[in-house]
């Protein structure tokens, strides 16, 4: 490479030709791997390159990587080029003992190096910020709304109504035989994401996308799966640590064309509701009315009958948090005989409770073990 | 008569294992700093072996998802923690008064307790494993995992993680007191603010963002710690928290520790590569400011490691992320243009700062990435950010940690670490570090996550994470020729002399290893390489 007379090469020398060589493939396999996928027919390992997108947001994502990727490889390669020359060109010969010239700075050369690449980076910050505007968005009347419940360690989709308020069907199996998220190809979905413990986050790789699923906020995006892409699965993963099993929180989304994506959510809807549900006082039933405030119950104790099933119409009035009514044997810390969902209020529920036998029991909410109350079953 | 001597019991008494235990001599601090990082260094180093291990094939085959999720969370804690950042101070302890020619730190006591609290700390972390369960909520420690609700999966170990913590910070925020006095108070006559090393720059700098942020680590590790153990509802949402506090608190510190991570090794390499070269800096000046301008722009990037999150304003943190390459960018090109037209001298020092220059290049532009906040979503907690972080904190700093090693050792033992040895550890740990962390970005795109200890072999990920376990053991194999020539050198190396590669700055001017007073008289100081002024004539530099 160099003009300069030929020295016989050190020991030294070979090491590092052979590191810098090492450098050059590096360089030059970044550059390959870029555009020479070499997935297998299950994965979608395709070199420095995301997968193929399955959304609309997706796609568009992809594009700005390409972008990013192709400016970023331009600087690696002229910077690393440089560094390469550098070594390869200026080496000192044995022997020579003069200095070089003592070059302190150049105005100029840095003047030119901090504008040139403010101007890169402002640049790739607009057309960035053009692609989130597009990506993170979430209409006010999506065609259909899905809500993914993650709690340790699974998945829960309720699909909702149109005016998002009631569920019409949970699919409480995230993957498998009979479950996974079905959603409708070329259709854009709005997907609400809540947890019921620790921090989650909804991954699915193939619409280069993921969302924190955070206790306490409630977080939603839309996608629109590519009307093409109907009749496939993606797979998709927890991406926050959740616990130890945080590597086995799967799940499957499924594009169904929007015919058949209908007919499955009506058929389960059908399913889950084969008679209509019982009316909310029956004749035998005794209904309790418990209600929270102030993170306290107001009612300090209940009866109900032994041996029948009764409800609770709970009532939490305490706006943002969250309570339920768990009943415990004997004390608060007792065995756990039935727990109620948790949910913020103001809001109501009415709990079935299965039948207990007579005996002293608490009512306690799971998330205030403060709040406590007596059950007397006789 | 008077006599200053003392008796032979007393000196008899002050001599060996004692002296060193009780010593305030920031040469021997910091000695003691690197051998106690070097400890912890091998202790996570062993804990990510069993990680890549774990993951070289599909199945669980060696620990519990338990046991995996404590041995990455506490190899990334101590790694960063108890390895990274304590043996830069520990360079900066020993280096930073023999360049400015002060006889030691200004609070020496002071400094010793800094040390001290270090092995304390790391053991602390670490205690966890005979207590029923180290932290093992990632080094992160979100909570409400980390809080231990609703399921009890992280036990006491996590308490003992946050004392740890708060202890090392504590330890930090004292060194970086001692750094910023030692640095304004006791230069020596014509050293002035920009005749100062490059190193001292960034060390001054490294000190003001450990000031200003470490503090704030420590109020999130005490929230932490009063949720846990007293009932807080700081983070907690079902009692009003908010986990996103967490976040924010703990970032604004923990991504400013980035460049407390990178700093003193940018200023060792800055070193580096002037001697190396035989010139000067190229674009001194434009090194400090950006330097500084790294430190100011570092407190305004924190969140962008919550782009996902939904709780963050992005188009302002995606901005700020791209700027702050501006000024590393700046730094790039003035090492860049150190070496051109130089004289190069490819001992192992200029190797590993050679290394340092390529691998952080790469973990730079992976930042761009990142920056483009939809391209984070696909990426963000996946294996591509792995990658990113470990080209920038092991392709950055623990090759200017390796690259610092090999030039300070003579200086500091008085002996030279063996040259063909040190260029073979090079090699084994240039390539291993590529194989285990190039593929990672393949991975990452892929869709492969962080911290899982197993995944599908239909996920396709089964060639790349057999490479990335072939690389980390290879990485592993390359200490064993670093321990090799630490130890035969330390016996039988060659003599170094005082100033065994001809360079620039005042601690060259001073025996190896200097005396407890450092210097016996100083060169004057006319610019910022006083060596070689000395050596040939001022005129010569200019």
């Amino acid at each position: 490479m160099s003009s300069s007379p030929r020295t016989r090469p050190t020991p030294g020398t070979v090491v590092t030709v052979s590191a810098v060589l090492l450098l050059i493939a590096l360089a030059a396999a970044a550059v390959a791997l870029g555009f020479d996928p070499l997935g297998g027919a299950q994965g979608f390992v395709t070199g420095l390159y995301p997968p193929v997108a399955v959304t609309e947001q997706g796609a568009r994502i992809r594009d700005l990587y390409t972008i990013v990727f192709l400016v970023a490889a331009a600087i690696f390669l002229l910077v690393e080029g440089l560094i390469i020359w550098s070594v390869i060109r200026y080496r000192r010969k044995p022997g020579d003992d003069t200095l070089p010239a003592q070059t302190h700075g150049n105005n100029l050369a840095e003047l030119v190096w901090t504008i040139v690449p403010s101007l890169i980076v402002v640049g790739l910050f607009v057309v960035s910020w053009q692609t989130l505007n597009a990506v993170d968005t979430a209409a006010a009347d999506p065609e259909t709304r899905i809500r993914a419940v993650a709690g340790q360690f699974q998945w829960q989709f309720d699909y909702l109504s149109d005016d998002g308020q009631t569920v019409l069907y949970t699919q409480s199996q995230a993957a498998g035989e009979g479950g996974g998220m079905a959603v409708p190809a070329g259709r854009t979905v709005q997907l609400t994401l809540t947890s019921q413990d620790v921090i989650h986050a909804f991954y699915v790789p193939q619409f280069l996308f993921k969302r924190d699923v955070v206790p306490g906020r409630v977080n939603q995006f839309d996608f629109k799966v590519n009307a093409s892409d109907a009749g496939q699965t993606f797979r998709g993963q927890c991406a926050e640590l959740c616990g130890t099993g945080h590597r086995i929180m799967l799940f499957e989304v499924h594009a169904l064309s929007p015919a058949d994506f209908d007919a499955w959510l009506d058929a389960k809807i059908a399913e889950a509701n084969p008679t209509p549900p019982p009316p909310p006082s029956g004749e035998a039933g005794v209904t309790l009315e418990v209600s929270a405030l102030n993170v306290a119950f107001e009612q300090a104790s209940l009866t109900a009958p032994a041996g029948a099933p009764f409800q609770i119409v709970f009532d939490n009035q305490d706006s943002g948090v969250p309570h339920n009514v768990a009943i415990h044997k004997d004390l608060p810390t007792g065995e756990e005989v039935f727990k109620g969902e948790i949910f913020s209020g103001p809001d109501k529920r009415t709990y079935d409770v299965a039948p207990l036998e007579a005996g002293a029991y608490a009512f306690v909410c799971t998330v205030h073990p403060t709040m406590t109350g007596t059950l007397t079953v006789e | 008569m008077a006599t200053t001597t003392l008796t032979p019991a007393a000196s008899a008494y002050r001599s060996g294992l004692y002296a060193w235990l009780t010593t305030t001599d920031h040469k021997k601090i910091g000695i003691m700093y690197l051998i106690n990082s070097f400890v912890f260094f091998f202790i996570a180093g062993l804990m990510v072996l069993v990680v890549r291990a774990e993951l070289a094939q599909p199945g669980l085959q060696f620990v519990t998802d338990a046991t995996y999720n404590e041995l990455f969370s506490m190899h990334a804690t101590v790694m960063i923690f108890v390895f990274i950042i304590p043996i830069l101070a520990g360079f900066a302890n020993y280096v930073v008064p023999l360049q400015i020619g002060a006889p030691d730190m200004a609070f020496p006591r002071i400094n010793a307790m800094s040390f001290w609290m270090l092995p304390l700390g790391g053991t602390l972390l670490l205690l966890g494993f005979v207590t029923g369960g180290a932290a093992a909520a990632g080094w992160t420690s979100y909570p409400p995992l980390s809080e231990d609700r609703p399921l009890a999966a992280i036990g006491s170990g996590q308490d003992l993680w946050i004392v740890g913590l708060v202890l090392i910070g504590t330890s930090s925020i004292l060194g970086a007191i001692n750094f910023l006095v030692t640095i304004f108070k006791m230069r020596a006559p014509g050293m002035t603010l920009f005749r100062m090393p490059i190193l001292v720059w960034t060390v001054l700098v490294t000190s003001v963002l450990v000031l200003m942020a470490t503090p704030v680590i420590t109020s999130a590790l005490i929230m932490l710690f009063i949720d846990r153990n007293y009932g807080g509802s700081f983070f907690d949402p079902r009692v009003g928290g908010d986990p996103i506090l967490y976040q924010n608190v703990f970032w604004f510190y923990s991504h400013p520790a980035v460049y407390v991570m990178v700093l003193p090794a940018m200023g060792m390499i800055s070193e580096i590569l002037p001697v190396f070269s035989r010139k000067p800096l190229f674009g001194y000046k434009a090194f400090v400011f950006a330097t500084a301008g790294i430190g100011a722009l570092g407190f305004s990037v924190w969140a962008h490691h919550m782009f996902t999150t939904g709780a963050v304003y992005l188009p302002f943190f995606s901005l700020m992320t791209f700027l702050i390459a501006v000024p590393t960018g700046v730094k790039m090109f003035n090492w860049i243009f150190t070496l051109w037209r130089g004289k190069l001298t490819l001992a192992t020092p200029l190797l590993f700062a050679l290394g340092f220059l390529s691998m952080f290049l790469i973990g730079g532009i992976d930042g761009a990435f990142s920056a483009a906040v939809p391209v984070d979503f696909a990426l963000h907690d996946t294996y591509w950010v792995v990658s990113h972080l470990h080209y920038v904190l092991f392709g950055g700093s623990v090759f200017g940690v390796m690259a610092g090693f090999y030039f300070y050792f003579p200086k500091m033992t008085g002996r030279m670490l063996n040259e063909t040895v040190g260029k073979l550890q090079f090699v084994l740990m240039c390539s291993g570090f590529n194989l285990t962390f190039f593929p990672m970005h393949e991975l990452g795109l892929a869709g492969m996550p962080r911290r899982i200890a197993d995944y599908s072999s239909a996920a396709g990920w089964n060639d790349l994470n057999m490479l990335a376990t072939i690389g980390g053991f290879t990485i592993a194999a390359s200490m064993i020729p670093f321990l090799w020539n630490v130890f035969v050198s330390l016996r039988s190396g060659k003599p170094a002399g005082d100033d065994p590669w001809e360079a620039n700055t005042l601690e060259w001017a001073t025996s190896s290893p200097p005396p407890p007073y450092n210097f016996d008289h100083l060169p004057e100081i006319r610019s910022e390489r006083p060596l070689f002024d000395l050596r040939h004539g001022r005129t010569a530099g200019h």
